[in-house]
């Protein structure tokens, strides 16, 4: 068992963070992210014996997208937590206030909100993948694994991701850049 | 409007293509405004992205709540599924644990799915084991006998489609005897041959295809451990125990992910 436990420490934890990231980015309520990945853990821990696949980051993220659905469905059954008509772009900014870059001029943290708003707001399927690619730098395989889609909806979704972002944050960032250079 | 290679210069992109298609896409490029266009679109998105968003780490809170509930579950045997919540899980009636065991219940059958069906169904597996087997006869094992891998590698430039990545771990037990070139999946694929103490481990790679990678599985006895590095796949095979198999899989793949970096 004490066995069980260190492999566990040793292969998943190490993607806890990645974990946190995920779960800050498809939920809308940053109180809800930590029971969801705490859930997650404990239901990756449970599985862990099953486990034999070697992409323990995508095996771990795939429990974490299941379990914010699972939350997010007793939430609206229940009305417990009433989803917001908008995003808050405070929610994505706390994620990286965790961590605040010592070089980061403020011109760099508004362009970082921004482009936290921005992708933010977009539909949760596009962002996901989004957010897995770039983000995470999961393969295409993987991030199918984990939105349990097949690779060519990745593509077509990831592509749409990009395009909508790209439609938008080029606009309004580096258009604003392009005049101060 | 949008050009019909769009999806297939974002793999490229994505490093999603082999060496061939890659190839083909940047010829496409060339003559494609509008995907030239795309390409560096994408590479601003991307570096919009990794430079402006920070990371995030989950706090030292979770992390302390997350150990402290594995203690529990460690050290109780009667599992109650409601008891390691805070505020909203805590709250619920019973039901919401209920639906919680459900829930494990339903990831256990989806890994279980995952982790089976592909060996259902994929004849790469049995191809792999068959390899594997037939290697094990007498003077079919290897095709190149050398513990140096400056022999090994450039052998295989030779004789197969792919160069993998060769290196002799001696020192973790894993000693390199040598290479073998062998058909597998329609392609010429190459082999490295390890010994681990009385066992002898398979290594296949070959190019990155279509279609998914299987997940690691056991065949006839024999554990096959998968992993993609670059546009190759690979695939270990042998009698040793998973810890062993998956040890050498681990050290191959940190040796691909260094040689990229370089």
């Amino acid at each position: 068992m004490d066995d069980k436990r260190g492999r566990f420490e040793a292969e998943v934890l190490p993607h806890l963070n990645a974990a946190y990231r995920f779960a800050r980015w498809l939920s809308h309520s940053p109180g809800d992210v930590d029971d969801v990945v705490q859930e997650a853990l404990l239901r990756a821990f449970r599985g862990f014996d099953a486990l034999r696949g070697s992409d323990v980051k995508a095996w771990l993220l795939a429990i974490v997208r299941n379990c914010h659905a699972t939350a997010l469905k007793q939430q609206q059954r229940r009305a417990f937590v009433p989803l917001p008509e908008e995003h808050d772009p405070r929610d994505g900014y706390a994620m990286i206030a965790a961590t605040p870059d010592p070089e980061s001029a403020s011109i760099r943290r508004d362009d970082a909100r921004s482009l936290e708003r921005l992708l933010s707001a977009l539909p949760e399927e596009h962002r996901e993948v989004l957010v897995l690619r770039e983000i995470e730098d999961l393969d295409y395989r993987a991030i199918a694994t984990i939105t349990n889609v097949p690779i060519g909806t990745v593509m077509s979704r990831l592509a749409r991701a990009r395009a909508g972002l790209k439609a938008r944050w080029l606009t309004e960032v580096e258009g604003e850049r392009r005049g101060v250079r | 409007m949008e050009c019909a290679e769009s999806l297939r210069v974002q793999a490229y992109f994505d490093g999603e293509v082999d060496a061939l298609s890659a190839a083909d896409i940047e010829r496409h490029v060339e003559h494609c405004a509008e995907c030239r266009a795309l390409l560096q679109d994408l590479e601003r998105t991307r570096t919009a992205i990794r430079r402006d968003l920070t990371p995030g780490r989950a706090p030292p809170e979770l992390h302390a709540r997350i150990r402290q509930a594995l203690d529990q579950e460690t050290a109780v045997n009667t599992p109650r599924p409601n008891r390691w919540g805070r505020t909203t899980w805590r709250t619920q009636p019973f039901w919401v644990g209920a639906l919680g065991g459900i829930g494990s219940a339903a990831v256990a059958a989806t890994l279980a799915y995952l982790v089976l069906s592909p060996s259902i169904t994929n004849p790469l597996l049995d191809d792999l084991v068959a390899a594997h087997v037939r290697s094990l006869m007498p003077s079919h094992l290897t095709d190149v006998v050398s513990t140096d891998r400056h022999t090994v590698k450039p052998w295989f430039a030779g004789h197969t489609d792919v160069s993998p990545v060769v290196a002799d771990f001696a020192q973790q037990g894993y000693r390199l005897i040598g290479g073998r070139a062998d058909y597998l999946d329609h392609q010429r694929s190459a082999v490295v041959v390890y010994q681990h103490g009385a066992h002898v481990i398979n290594v296949f790679s070959w190019s990155a295809s279509r279609g998914a990678l299987p997940g690691n599985t056991t065949r006839g006895g024999y554990h096959l451990a998968f992993w993609k590095a670059g546009d190759l796949e690979y695939c270990a095979v042998s009698d040793t125990g998973w810890d062993e198999l998956l040890g050498l899989a681990r050290l191959l793949r940190d040796l691909s992910s260094r040689d990229d970096r370089e």
